[in-house]
């Protein structure tokens, strides 16, 4: 177990690595820099301005620079939001971006297990058509139009809602489902199948044959290992929603990390965006080493090696 | 769980509005957008400040200005009254020291060459220096009571001779200052140089990392500062000599970059620790109590601002949205009293509004289209303006933009003779017959034979539906055949630097109130310019313009040159911006300009209006337009911005 984990840490570390290298050269090979502005600067105002930040350097001395940085934990400062260090910014949006990830995932995973269960449970009956129904729909309509249907239904017509900011739990809500409305279908989805594929196996029933009542059996006995698709779907899922989403950040003017990460790219904010890139791929990295760990918890069938 | 609920809760603000974007940041020196403008002027006061209506200079730390007969040494005389936050008083030095910083190269600051007027600051910033000039050299060591951030000791002396690295003897032997203008100019930065500096007397060797032998390391070595025309004659008087006139100067005290920071502050905690909320020192009716990245900046009133008693609004929030639906929405649902922009496809509702709160105003800023001159059949001037003349402007703005645009015949915005005596010069109007005789004329009738012509644009839907509309009005009034192309913003703006295009969609926004910030942009090879155009009498008129003290002839100057400009057609003028601010009744001080300045300092609410509004909470009518105005990634719907895209650079100019 614990030789199982050092070695994927250490595969974690050449995985940044890479993703470091890969991004740095991806991110200076786009046209544009981060000062390029409708209106052209003097030639030699634009170049103070590169040599303060270093990019008039040849790229193999920023490479080391960057690199030798980002090993001392120092992701370096913004170039677009020049009072804040990388660090700075993502210790603000992260615990932002994790709450709202936090509620969308209660959303999703209330939503989808129950819904789940029950048709499984219920399998062929109406119900049952009718729940994958909405989950196949939820899986289709994308964030955006979910929010535009719920800010008219809440904040409008329903006004239970503000429309958008951030700084009460009340704000939290109607992002927090949107953002987690998609991800409640798939697990949905997931748990059904995986219910149907336990219930019809042989342990489930001696369980019955005990004489033990149908809601034990199934959150007792079936759920457990019902959950190991929703489970690794989660892994990833949690990472993403962890890290933020653009979409419903930017409609619900949520500062968390979606934002930052997609006004980085756009605004070529070369530091911000390699700070962020790497911290997802941390994230995403942790999230599925956890979910091969739980794995040999749920299913003890599982050897970690 | 607990971690999801738990936030840093802050009373609700008396004032709030969105800003677009995060601000860069709030140093002012090193600021160029409108969102940074509104906070820094809040945060910030100059010599001089803008009248909220008419835009017209008004006193700031300044109370008075002389100005030489000659028009080129301006006399500031400062209040006495004007505090930093700290208590400590707003001295001339404090100017000097903070205009100083702003032209340093290690600054790094955008607006910098808009203080180039003053003599000597070009040289300054551009770090360029020959043998024979002043210089200063700031030396490594620092003297040992400095702050922490202070600059290395400075030396001054006259600069003798230059010396590569390597090679034997000098570049040019020491000669009298007078004859030195025949050298070519090298920059400060280029390392392998020697610079021999001749110091009380006494000839020193300056070299980047004193790799060579009995040289001395340094940090800077520039254009000595006391022979810049900035001085402190005393603590209340600043004097500024400029090269030559600018009649628009006083007013350019008021721009944001010219603002001062508090050198104590940040000779103690450096750039950018000195800008965090708690240790910041300002000297603006508001000070900076909060910041939560892209989320809101909250200023509070400052109880040492001068003149604090005009000063209504006690707590205010700016907040950083950037889809502009959502800040329509949070509009609506009274989460924000003044939103700077509106989505584009519900225009036409907004103006139909009973309240009348969307009033769109005419903005110094121009839509127009660049034509590449070295690029055939471009580089024909009657085909140029076959394509000018062909362009149905009023559909365009009718049709499309819809918030009340004016269709434009000029570069310089006409709007602008209702602030200065300037009336811009007009090419002529639509007019299709003299369009097809022109095209023949250039041997293309009907327009056969036309080498094939491309529309650049960046990525937007607002600049396709103009470049559509264009090409099918080119269409039925030349029948030639136009090609569209777009761009991502960042790539569309090399392919314009380069000339990799025939015409290409442009806009700009005037940094002040003078025909000079438009005009001077087409001299030939100017860096905006990009057209690859070029006339020696343009040239000249711009330049006698720029030197010229009297107002009357400068105008005249400039009118002629926009006349060539206009004839010449290297571009064609669309339409002239408005401003798409939207703000609720009861705030007053709110007026509409030409810059669309709204200074924070002079906005109130009418407490009345607002209790008497209060009670319909939330505007239903809102409902529709939430519906119509989400796109994906939200900001698809955008007005065709002045910034050329929908959020992400910064607009070219002050607010």
């Amino acid at each position: 177990m614990t030789g199982f984990i050092l070695k994927r840490l250490l595969w974690m570390a050449i995985t940044l690595w890479a993703v470091f290298t890969v991004s740095f050269f991806l991110m200076r090979a786009v046209p544009g820099g981060p000062f390029d502005r409708e209106r052209r600067l003097e030639p030699q105002i634009a170049a103070n301005l590169l040599q303060r930040y270093h990019l008039d350097e040849p790229l193999w001395m920023q490479y080391g620079r960057e690199l030798n940085n980002t090993l001392h934990g120092d992701l370096g400062h913004s170039l677009r939001l020049a009072d804040f260090s990388v660090n700075e910014i993502v210790r603000q949006g992260f615990p932002i971006s994790a709450s709202l990830g936090v509620v969308a995932l209660v959303f999703a995973m209330s939503l989808g297990v129950t819904a789940g269960i029950v048709s499984a449970v219920r399998r062929g009956t109406v119900l049952d058509v009718s729940l994958m129904g909405v989950a196949t729909v939820g899986i289709a309509l994308p964030n955006f139009v979910i929010a535009g249907i719920m800010i008219i239904l809440f904040v409008f017509v329903w006004p239970l809602f503000p429309a958008a900011g951030w700084g009460t739990l009340r704000q939290l809500i109607l992002p927090g489902f949107c953002l987690g409305a998609p991800y409640a279908a798939y697990v949905a989805r997931l748990t059904r199948t995986g219910m149907l594929d336990v219930l019809g196996q042989d342990y489930i029933r001696p369980a019955y044959a005990k004489g033990l009542p149908t809601r034990t059996v199934i959150l007792r006995h079936a759920l457990k290992a019902a959950m190991l698709p929703v489970v690794s779907f989660l892994g990833p899922a949690i990472a993403g929603i962890l890290t933020g989403s653009l979409v419903v950040e930017q409609i619900f003017a949520i500062p968390g990390l979606g934002m930052h990460f997609i006004q980085a790219a756009t605004q070529r904010d070369y530091t911000l965006a390699m700070g962020l890139v790497l911290l997802y791929t941390t994230l995403l990295y942790t999230m599925n080493l956890l979910v091969d760990i739980s794995y040999a918890y749920l299913d003890p069938r599982v050897k970690l090696e | 769980m607990v971690w999801a609920v738990w936030f840093g809760r802050l009373p609700p603000a008396e004032f709030t509005f969105t800003n677009g974007d995060e601000i860069k940041t709030v140093d002012p020196a090193i600021v160029t957008g409108a969102p940074e403008g509104r906070i820094i002027r809040a945060l910030f006061e100059g010599l001089w400040a803008w009248d909220p209506k008419t835009l017209r200079p008004v006193p700031g730390v300044a109370r008075s200005w002389d100005v030489s007969e000659d028009k080129l040494t301006y006399t500031f005389h400062l209040r006495h009254d004007a505090l930093w936050a700290d208590g400590s008083r707003v001295t001339a030095e404090d100017f000097a020291w903070a205009f100083r910083r702003f032209l340093h190269p290690a600054t790094a600051a955008e607006y910098a060459y808009e203080m180039w007027y003053v003599v000597g600051a070009e040289r300054y910033t551009t770090g360029r220096v020959e043998p024979g000039a002043p210089v200063e050299i700031e030396l490594l060591e620092k003297l040992p009571n400095a702050l922490p951030f202070a600059s290395g000791i400075i030396v001054r002396g006259t600069l003798v001779a230059l010396q590569p690295k390597k090679g034997p003897g000098l570049i040019c032997a020491k000669h009298p200052p007078g004859r030195s203008g025949k050298l070519n100019l090298v920059p400060f930065s280029a390392r392998e140089k020697i610079h021999v500096v001749e110091i009380d007397g006494r000839q020193r060797r300056f070299q980047k990392g004193a790799t060579a032998k009995e040289t001395e390391d340094y940090r800077w070595l520039l254009y000595d500062f006391r022979s810049v025309g900035i001085r402190a004659i005393d603590g209340r008087t600043l004097e500024i000599r400029l090269k030559h006139p600018v009649p628009y100067f006083v007013n350019l005290m008021g721009f944001y970059p010219m603002f001062p920071v508090n050198r104590r502050c940040v000779q103690t905690h450096g750039y950018p620790a000195w800008t965090k909320p708690a240790v910041i020192v300002t000297n603006g009716p508001y000070r900076l109590k909060f910041r939560r990245i892209r989320d809101r900046i909250r200023l509070v009133k400052s109880p040492t601002y001068w003149d604090r008693d005009n000063v209504h609004l006690k707590v205010i929030d700016a907040l950083a949205v950037t889809s502009y639906a959502t800040m329509l929405n949070m509009y609506m649902t009274g989460q924000a009293d003044w939103i700077t922009t509106v989505p584009t496809e519900i225009v036409p509702d907004l103006l139909a509004r009973k309240q009348g709160d969307f009033k769109p105003a005419p903005f110094l800023g121009t839509y127009y289209y660049l034509l590449n001159t070295a690029k055939p059949p471009l580089g024909d001037v009657r085909v140029r303006r076959a394509l000018g003349l062909a362009i149905d402007k009023r559909e365009i703005v009718e049709r499309i933009t819809r918030a009340g645009q004016i269709p434009a015949r000029s570069l310089v915005p006409a709007e602008i003779s209702n602030y200065i005596d300037y009336t811009p010069a007009k090419c002529g109007a639509y007019n299709v017959e003299a369009a097809r005789r022109l095209l023949a004329e250039a041997g293309y009738p009907g327009g056969r034979g036309l080498p094939k012509i491309e529309i650049l644009y960046n990525t937007s839907e607002a600049h396709q539906a103009v470049a559509e509309l264009i090409q099918s009005q080119w269409k039925r009034a030349l029948g030639i055949n136009v090609r569209l192309r777009n761009q991502e913003w960042t790539a569309y703006l090399s392919s314009r630097r380069q000339l990799h295009y025939q015409i290409a969609r442009a806009a700009w926004i005037g940094d002040y109130i003078d025909p000079n910030t438009f005009l001077d942009m087409f001299v030939t090879g100017g860096a905006n310019n990009q057209t690859g155009w070029g006339d020696s009498r343009y040239d000249r008129l711009v330049e006698q313009a720029q030197q010229e003290p009297d107002t009357t002839k400068r105008m005249e100057y400039f009118h002629r040159a926009e006349q060539i400009l206009m004839d010449q057609m290297p571009i064609i003028p669309i339409y002239f911006y408005v401003t798409t601010s939207m703000v609720r009744p009861y705030v007053k001080g709110f007026y509409p300009n030409i810059q669309d300045v709204h200074p924070l300092k002079a906005l109130r609410i009418d407490r009345k209006r607002k209790d008497e509004g209060g009670r319909q909470k939330s505007d239903r009518a809102a409902c529709g337009f939430a519906a119509k105005s989400f796109s994906p990634g939200g900001h698809a719907g955008t007005l065709p911005s002045p910034r050329g895209h929908g959020k992400n650079t910064l607009w070219n100019s002050p607010p």
